[in-house]
């Protein structure tokens, strides 16, 4: 009875710290927007709140969100589909790994903000142009990481499907994708987070529908209650994708070696 | 009996990687080296009549580009740029680092900070920007200032957790030969938690990159980002195609110093990785 009394404790105490921990931040805020309310851009608590309620109840905001998280998620989908395609043909055969080498060793350290002016000038501020942003800025990493994978893959065990007379057609389907499906997995969710920051950064300064925009809107027009909205429910969708990112990891690839050790 | 097959894959890995290696290596290298160079080439003369407003001839660009950086606006544009960006980002890995220390050892501590620096990590960095804009206005200090608050979670939450991942066995040995608090830090918890350390500081380092652009973007009259936006909008796309490319240059460098430092601190580490891994 008392080791379980014992970790019940020891359970309870993060918690309740946690809670203490949130409770300070909230005082602290209240108290240094009573202090410098003469300027109003510090908003107190309940004001933001209200913000947020108001928020919640325009369609309008709704449709940002679906907008936003849209966008992430189809450059997600492309940047998979490409990416993998690259990483398995460069992590495959080494013609192509020396041909790109150079060329993406150049390419994967530069961050994709980079060619977000290219991008509004070609496509406008769209949703076509976050989409764009949000592939560029993950495709390689997911590339390289796949690259990585493929040739992590054991050869015996590429030789003995050759052996048993698979098509290469075949190969890649059931041995070079499943034994690389770890690296590509992480690679994948820890994309996930970036594409939500590319999705609001092309909506803050390319004008691309979404929540981005409209924090844009909100500073132009002086409305620091709706900034700090904004920011809360982008903290909220930060949470959100990184969780599910982390369960549908988990949930697709439980079968591999590498996830069933342990938990 | 177990390790037997494990043993004869990897002779035949190697071998089959040292053979391949060997016969094919003069074609790869020039692969290596032609791939590139012909890239560079087909953009230079594709584009030399480019009439393509978007896709200016790479000449031009070039010339720009001289123009623009050496040496005209070097000191009054890119040096404030890479200064804030440099500074920032010592400043992040400095609290970021004994921060992570700090709630790595006290578990009061960590329980108390670890929601909210949850929360705060998962907002997209730049999302923070309007809101040190909205408080503190749009001053030089508040930019370093809105860098290194972005900038300071991945190395703060990768510290956290390389100090808590700390050898226990090591611990007990530190503690079995009376190490002080002070010697512990210096010899075991820092050296554990370094190659974490390393890892989360590369994300902090991209993501202080990305924020000091923009940062800029955001109606900064001066700056690589500023300049490069504002040639956007005059549709100046020669000047834009300019930013670019040093912006282009200027993430790949820093990526290059980070990591010769991080060969650098941890050459104990990658080298035992490497003998560990050639068994």
């Amino acid at each position: 009875m008392k080791p379980s009394r014992r970790t019940g404790r020891i359970a309870a105490a993060p918690i309740l710290f946690g809670a203490l921990g949130i409770v300070l931040l909230l005082v602290a805020w209240q108290w240094g927007s009573t202090r410098v309310t003469s300027e109003g851009a510090l908003p107190a608590i309940p004001i933001v709140a209200q913000a947020l309620g108001g928020l919640f109840a325009e369609g309008a905001f709704w449709t940002d969100v679906l907008l936003t998280l849209g966008i992430a998620l189809l450059g997600w989908a492309i940047a998979a589909v490409v990416g993998v395609a690259l990483g398995v043909l460069v992590g495959t055969s080494d013609i192509v790994f020396s041909a790109t080498r150079v060329v993406l060793e150049f390419l994967r350290p530069i961050p994709a903000i980079v060619i977000l002016p290219l991008a509004m000038l070609v496509l406008g501020p769209t949703g076509e142009m976050g989409v764009f942003l949000v592939v560029f800025g993950v495709m390689l990493p997911i590339a390289a990481q796949t690259a990585a994978g493929v040739e992590s893959i054991d050869p015996v065990m590429r030789n003995t499907a050759r052996s048993f007379g698979m098509k290469s057609g075949e190969i890649l389907w059931r041995v070079i994708l499943p034994g690389a499906s770890p690296f590509i997995g992480t690679a994948m969710r820890v994309a996930a987070p970036v594409t939500l920051i590319m999705a609001v950064v092309a909506g803050m300064l390319g004008g691309a529908p979404g929540i981005g925009s409209a924090l844009t809107v909100a500073q132009s027009s002086g409305r620091s209650d709706l900034i700090f909205a904004y920011v809360v429910v982008l903290g909220v969708l930060g949470l959100l994708v990184q969780a599910a990112a982390g369960r549908t990891e988990r949930r697709l690839l439980h079968w591999h070696s590498s996830y069933r050790k342990g938990n | 009996m177990s390790t037997a097959p494990v043993t004869s894959t990897t002779v035949i890995r190697t071998a089959a990687k040292a053979k391949r290696a060997r016969s094919r290596r003069p074609m790869l290298l020039a692969l290596e080296i032609g791939v590139p160079v012909l890239l560079l080439l087909a953009w230079w003369f594709g584009s030399l009549n480019s009439t393509d407003p978007f896709f200016p001839p790479l000449r031009d660009i070039v010339a720009e580009f001289q123009r623009l950086w050496l040496f005209d606006k070097f000191a009054s544009d890119v040096l404030p740029s890479i200064g804030n960006f440099v500074l920032a980002y010592l400043i992040a890995c400095a609290i970021g680092i004994s921060l992570g220390i700090l709630l790595g050892l006290s578990k009061p501590l960590f329980w108390i900070l670890d929601p909210i620096v949850q929360f705060v990590r998962s907002i997209p960095a730049v999302a923070l920007l309007p809101i040190f804009i909205a408080t503190m206005g749009f001053g030089n200090e508040v930019r370093v200032f809105a860098i290194a608050l972005a900038s300071i979670f991945p190395v703060l939450i990768s510290t956290i957790d390389g100090v808590r991942a700390a050898e226990p066995l090591l611990l007990e040995t530190a503690r079995v030969y009376r190490l002080t608090r002070w010697e512990r830090l210096r010899d075991i918890y820092i050296p554990a938690a370094s190659p974490q350390i390393f890892a989360g500081a590369l994300v902090s380092l991209q993501v202080a990159f990305i924020v000091m652009i923009t940062s800029e973007m955001m109606g900064a009259a001066r700056g690589i980002g500023a300049l490069t936006l504002l040639a956007q909008g005059s549709f100046d796309v020669k000047g834009m195609w300019a930013g670019i490319v040093l912006l282009g240059i200027l993430g790949y460098l820093a990526n290059l110093v980070f990591t010769l430092v991080r060969r650098r601190a941890l050459a104990w580490y990658l080298g035992a990785q490497k003998a560990a891994s050639a068994d």
